[in-house]
């Protein structure tokens, strides 16, 4: 049986995964499913913040040596690849914009000189 | 000789008006025929049809052109450039000539680049350092930074790459399709140079031409911090694809 390790860190941490759900529960009441997996992320979340034994356990399953570092390794690779995914949309979401832009440009372009009209 | 100007235009006001006029006074000493294409870059307030339309000879015709919102420098080269091409204005011009809207340019080396076009170029770069700009130190400095980097990214050896006089003939400006909003579209356009020239040669010339350095223009123009966000942009370019 193992038991919940009650450090200051767990405390604040487990208390702003509680105040961050019930924010997102009271003001994005329209979209119920997105909430449930929210809310299994960070019931796992807050289990792996109370009880380390579990991560490190894991972790030294697979021959890692910390129990953080179990949990930071795929969410770094996670970030990164999240991070350069929404740079390339956002660099397709410039280029339709440009497109459009110019587009209009062009169509609403005159000659605005007197001469060789 | 039928002259095209593309001519991205940002803030501008009684400049733009007097690169205009000295343009008209080009066309009419020389016997030329020049079209302009003054595209105003989302400019608030927008720039007024009167501060382009005041030219009143028979040798220049201003097209003016409005992007909505702000884009970028590149962005309005390359809305120029289309605008240039299309079937409503196309006059099988004999040169495509990039200038700046700020009186940075003289008229007289607009004329001459496209001079070098109808002598057989199918490209001609301005060379301000040929010239008798008066190029200030740091600004030197900085563009032959950018000259050691295009020559190690595109091959190509050019004096002054990042000079925006230049002159295209037909063949080439076809080819120089820009989807460098930003500043980086004068890497851009030398790589399309250097890629266009793989199939069959593109000719290529350097003219010297003067740069009038002033105030209120150094202050609209690259710094070094501006050339970090341009190699933020080429990188980006090359991460997500960028020429077709």
């Amino acid at each position: 049986m193992m038991i919940p390790e009650v450090t200051v860190a767990a405390v604040l941490l487990v208390g702003f995964l509680a105040a961050l759900f019930v924010h997102d529960w009271t003001t994005r009441a329209r979209n119920r499913r997105l909430l449930y997996v929210q809310l299994a992320v960070f019931v796992a979340g807050g289990l792996l913040i109370l009880f380390p034994e579990i991560a490190r356990r894991l972790a030294h399953l697979v021959g890692i040596g910390r129990g953080v570092d179990f949990v930071i390794y795929p969410t770094v690779i996670w970030l990164v690849r999240e991070s350069l995914l929404s740079r390339r949309r956002r660099r397709e979401e410039e280029e339709r914009l440009t497109e459009l832009v110019r587009a209009i440009a062009i169509e609403r372009a005159q000659t605005v000189s007197r001469a060789l009209r | 000789m039928r002259i095209a100007i593309l001519m991205p235009a940002y803030d501008e006001g009684e400049r733009l008006s007097e690169t205009l006029r000295d343009l008209e006074a080009q066309a009419a000493g020389g016997g030329h025929r020049i079209t302009v294409f003054v595209v105003d870059d989302g400019s608030v307030p927008p720039i007024e049809s009167a501060v382009v339309s005041n030219t009143d000879g028979v040798a220049l015709r201003v097209v003016l052109a409005r992007h909505p919102v702000n884009l970028g420098q590149g962005a309005a080269i390359e809305t120029a450039r289309r605008l240039a091409l299309d079937p409503r204005w196309d006059d099988a011009f004999d040169a495509y000539v990039t200038m700046d809207s700020d009186g940075q340019h003289r008229a007289e080396d607009a004329v001459a680049v496209a001079t070098a076009i109808v002598g057989g170029a199918d490209v001609a770069l301005g060379d301000r350092f040929a010239g008798e700009s008066d190029v200030p130190a740091s600004r030197r400095l900085l563009l032959r930074l950018a000259r050691v980097f295009e020559r190690w990214t595109t091959g190509l050896v050019l004096s002054d790459a990042h000079n925006g006089l230049r002159a295209f003939g037909r063949r080439a400006i076809v080819q120089m399709r820009l989807r460098q909003n930003r500043m980086a579209h004068a890497t851009e356009l030398t790589r399309r140079i250097s890629m266009a020239s793989r199939e069959k040669p593109l000719r290529l010339v350097e003219v010297p031409v003067s740069v009038r350095y002033t105030k209120a223009t150094l202050a609209k123009g690259q710094t070094a911090g501006g050339a970090v966000a341009i190699l933020v942009d080429l990188f980006q370019g090359f991460l997500f694809g960028e020429p077709r």
